[in-house]
């Protein structure tokens, strides 16, 4: 298949995630597990014949959620439940709902009040990271949220079915890992958007069927030649649950700016981590959930020995990006208070940044597109002096 | 080769060109008002300046352009953001200066510079037109009172009164109501500077404060904006004479940087241009045989003895031919 087929077929599912569910349970017969952000192990559900997928915020204004939450929730969750009650989620047989903020818990229990008919799996995991109980405590929320998705299915998962789908996951990481490698290198000279449409879709569509595509597009750029490009290369930072909108990647791309890799979670965060293939499946996605703390660190969950920052200068470092625009998400309370620490060590260590606020409800971005290319012209300057 | 260069700053309410020699003095500026990002006031302020410094479009080198409306301009070889240009601009003006505070017509920046007069980091106003020129408009036109005088009025303020609303729209209403409650127009106005003066502390939190502070922009020229600026930063500003041309003239630095770059070969500095200028005389009243050093020069036909090390490095010369 021709590479524009295959991102139209990537973007057309990262566009529409609700109507891919639909055809996909129309053709397969069986349900569609959607879950939110961020550590939901979709292994589990696809050992169970299910269609897992993580819950998008689409770019609807927010009607009917006005009357659940209140406007200083981020745009994805205030998103969540706005779709819940405009009947959106009809196609989701059941919901996993994590605790990572206090705001995903609100949209929860938002949606937990008006979908009454959907099966909703609530699961909580062990936030600090490096204590001697971690392994076993999130062993116990894994084995949990097994047990829960058993009494739903109505029948048990088996190991062999776990490990299959671990593997086939794993695949699906590893070959988008090698296309972020590819574009780091200039080999596959994949746009912000098109890789934001590759991972997008690799949380929406049936896994073998996404990892199928992906071996042919990978295909298509091995042995290419890396292009040469002078724009000036940035790292994205930021949006740990819902995806930046398209427009806003284009206006930075517009403003003379390639993206050599990113941390964000439709991005590298997703997919940085794989889940060990050896072992009891449980114990491996307890390992999985530890390891992809180091793997790309997060803002919500505590490790003494671990710093995001740290992590955000070394990857900048080998991108060889000349710098870093953070998108924070509005209201998104992890990011805020640990962008300070952010700030001062990109500031002592002389790597200038950016921080762009988002919102659900959309950007002014002529103003917006004035601060990124003041931005790219003081990083054009300071290499020139 | 062309001698001169021209700043654009296509502005949201006003457009400055300036155009400076190649020694990077101002030649000619001027300033046009026009409405909403207008083509014909652009070419009016640009026609002002060149015919202030009689000259042509096409005697310019390089033309940049900066402002709101910088893509649109077709004249300009490059387009530089307001930021990068006030700076650069306000540095200018100001040698020295570490923190520039710009208020124009639809937007307010405070800009940080290192020692190199590069922008460090900046701050702008992203939403609305809180804190900014069209700000003041809107609550002029409420108080029934022309733009010019507003300041002057504004600084006859006795009695402090609080606007809290940044949005402008909101903040009409509130003044509506003090006017309605009967304070006088003075004190309303001066909560009103009071009301950007504290916008414009918050964008210079954002930044770090630190001086000397330089303000441009047209609001510059507004006193009480100056008066109650100053008051909230507890630091004096510095006022350029010209604080609206800053961006204009940073574009037309930026341009005759780029125009020199390319132009290097056929530039000599006015040192350069002197220590020719006596080589060359030097070089008329040699003897023959001279390669442009006078003193190392040796008459073929006059035997005379050379002296110390030159002595020596001929006498080795000698020998070895």
């Amino acid at each position: 298949m021709e590479r524009q087929e295959i991102m139209r077929r990537f973007a057309e599912a990262a566009g529409n995630p609700l109507s891919y569910a639909r055809a996909w349970k129309e053709r397969t017969g069986r349900k569609v597990i959607g879950s939110f952000p961020m550590n939901f192990p979709g292994e589990l559900a696809h050992a169970a014949g299910a269609l897992p997928m993580i819950l998008q915020e689409t770019d609807d204004p927010i009607t009917a959620g006005h009357g659940v939450l209140f406007p200083f929730y981020c745009g994805f969750t205030r998103s969540m439940v706005d779709q819940a009650m405009r009947g959106e989620f009809d196609v989701l047989d059941a919901i996993m709902f994590g605790d990572h903020c206090v705001q995903l818990l609100g949209a929860a229990d938002g949606i937990r009040m008006h979908l009454t008919k959907t099966r909703v799996i609530f699961f909580q995991l062990i936030s600090s990271m490096c204590d001697p109980w971690t392994q076993g405590r999130s062993e116990e929320s894994f084995a949990k949220l097994r047990a829960e998705l058993e009494d739903f299915i109505g029948e048990a998962v088996a190991d062999d079915a776990m490990h299959a789908s671990i593997r086939l996951f794993n695949r699906n990481r590893a070959l988008i890992r090698k296309l972020y490698d590819m574009r780091k290198k200039g080999t596959a000279p994949l746009g912000a958007i098109e890789m934001q449409h590759v991972v997008k879709s690799s949380m929406i569509m049936d896994k073998a069927e996404h990892t199928d595509l992906l071996q042919q597009l990978v295909a298509q750029f091995e042995g290419a030649k890396a292009t040469p490009n002078r724009a000036v290369r940035l790292h994205l930072s930021g949006h740990f649950c819902q995806a930046p909108k398209p427009e806003l990647l284009e206006m930075i791309e517009e403003c003379g700016v390639v993206v050599v890799g990113d941390d964000l979670y439709h991005g590298f965060r997703y997919i940085s981590t794989d889940v060990p293939e050896e072992g009891p499946p449980v114990s491996a996605l307890a390992r999985w959930y530890m390891d992809r703390n180091t793997g790309v660190p997060c803002p919500t969950r505590v490790q003494n020995n671990v710093d995001w920052d740290a992590y955000l200068l070394d990857a900048i470092r080998d991108e060889r990006a000349d710098g870093m625009i953070v998108l924070m998400a509005k209201f998104c309370e992890p990011h805020m208070y640990y962008y300070p620490e952010v700030k001062e060590a990109f500031e002592k260590a002389g790597v200038p940044h950016l921080l762009i606020e988002t919102e659900h409800e959309g950007m002014a971005l002529e103003s917006l597109k004035t601060r990124v290319e003041t931005f790219v012209e003081i990083v054009k300057r300071r290499e020139a002096a | 080769m062309n001698r001169h260069v021209m700043g654009v700053d296509f502005g949201s309410t006003t457009a400055k060109t300036v155009i400076l020699d190649l020694s990077g003095n101002i030649v000619a500026h001027s300033v046009a008002h026009m409405g909403a990002v207008s083509g014909d006031g652009v070419k009016q302020s640009m026609k002002d300046a060149l015919e202030e410094a009689g000259l042509a479009q096409s005697d310019m080198g390089r033309v940049v352009a900066t402002g709101y409306g910088r893509r649109m301009l077709d004249e300009a070889d490059k387009n530089y953001t307001e930021i990068t240009c006030h700076a650069r601009g306000a540095v200018a003006m100001v040698p020295g200066a570490r923190l520039v505070i710009d208020i124009g017509g639809q937007d307010s920046k405070v800009i940080s510079v290192d020692s190199n007069g590069l922008v460090a980091q900046f701050a702008m106003n992203d939403r609305c037109a809180a804190g900014t020129g069209k700000f003041l408009e809107v609550l002029a036109r409420a108080v029934e009172i022309g733009l010019e005088e507003l300041g002057d009025t504004a600084l006859q303020a006795r009695e402090k009164l609080k606007i809290s609303s940044m949005c402008a729209t909101f903040a009409e209403t509130e003044v509506i109501s003090l006017l309605a409650e009967g304070h006088p127009k003075t004190d309303v106005l001066g909560a009103v500077h009071a009301a950007i003066a504290m916008r414009t502390l918050g964008l210079v939190g954002r930044v770090g404060k630190k001086g000397p502070v330089v303000m441009t922009g047209g609001v510059a020229k507004n006193p009480a904006a100056v008066h109650y600026i100053q008051q909230a930063l507890e630091m004096p500003l510095i006022l350029p004479k010209t604080p609206q041309i800053a961006g204009a003239l940073g574009a037309a630095l930026i341009g005759l940087d780029d125009y020199r770059a390319e132009n290097k070969h056929l530039f000599i500095s006015e040192h350069e241009d002197m220590a020719r200028e006596e080589q060359m005389a030097a070089d008329k009243a040699c003897i023959p045989g001279c390669r442009g050093v006078p003193e190392l020069a040796v008459d073929p036909f006059e035997k005379q003895p050379p002296k110390g090390k030159l002595k020596s490095l001929l006498g080795t010369i000698q020998n070895h031919i």
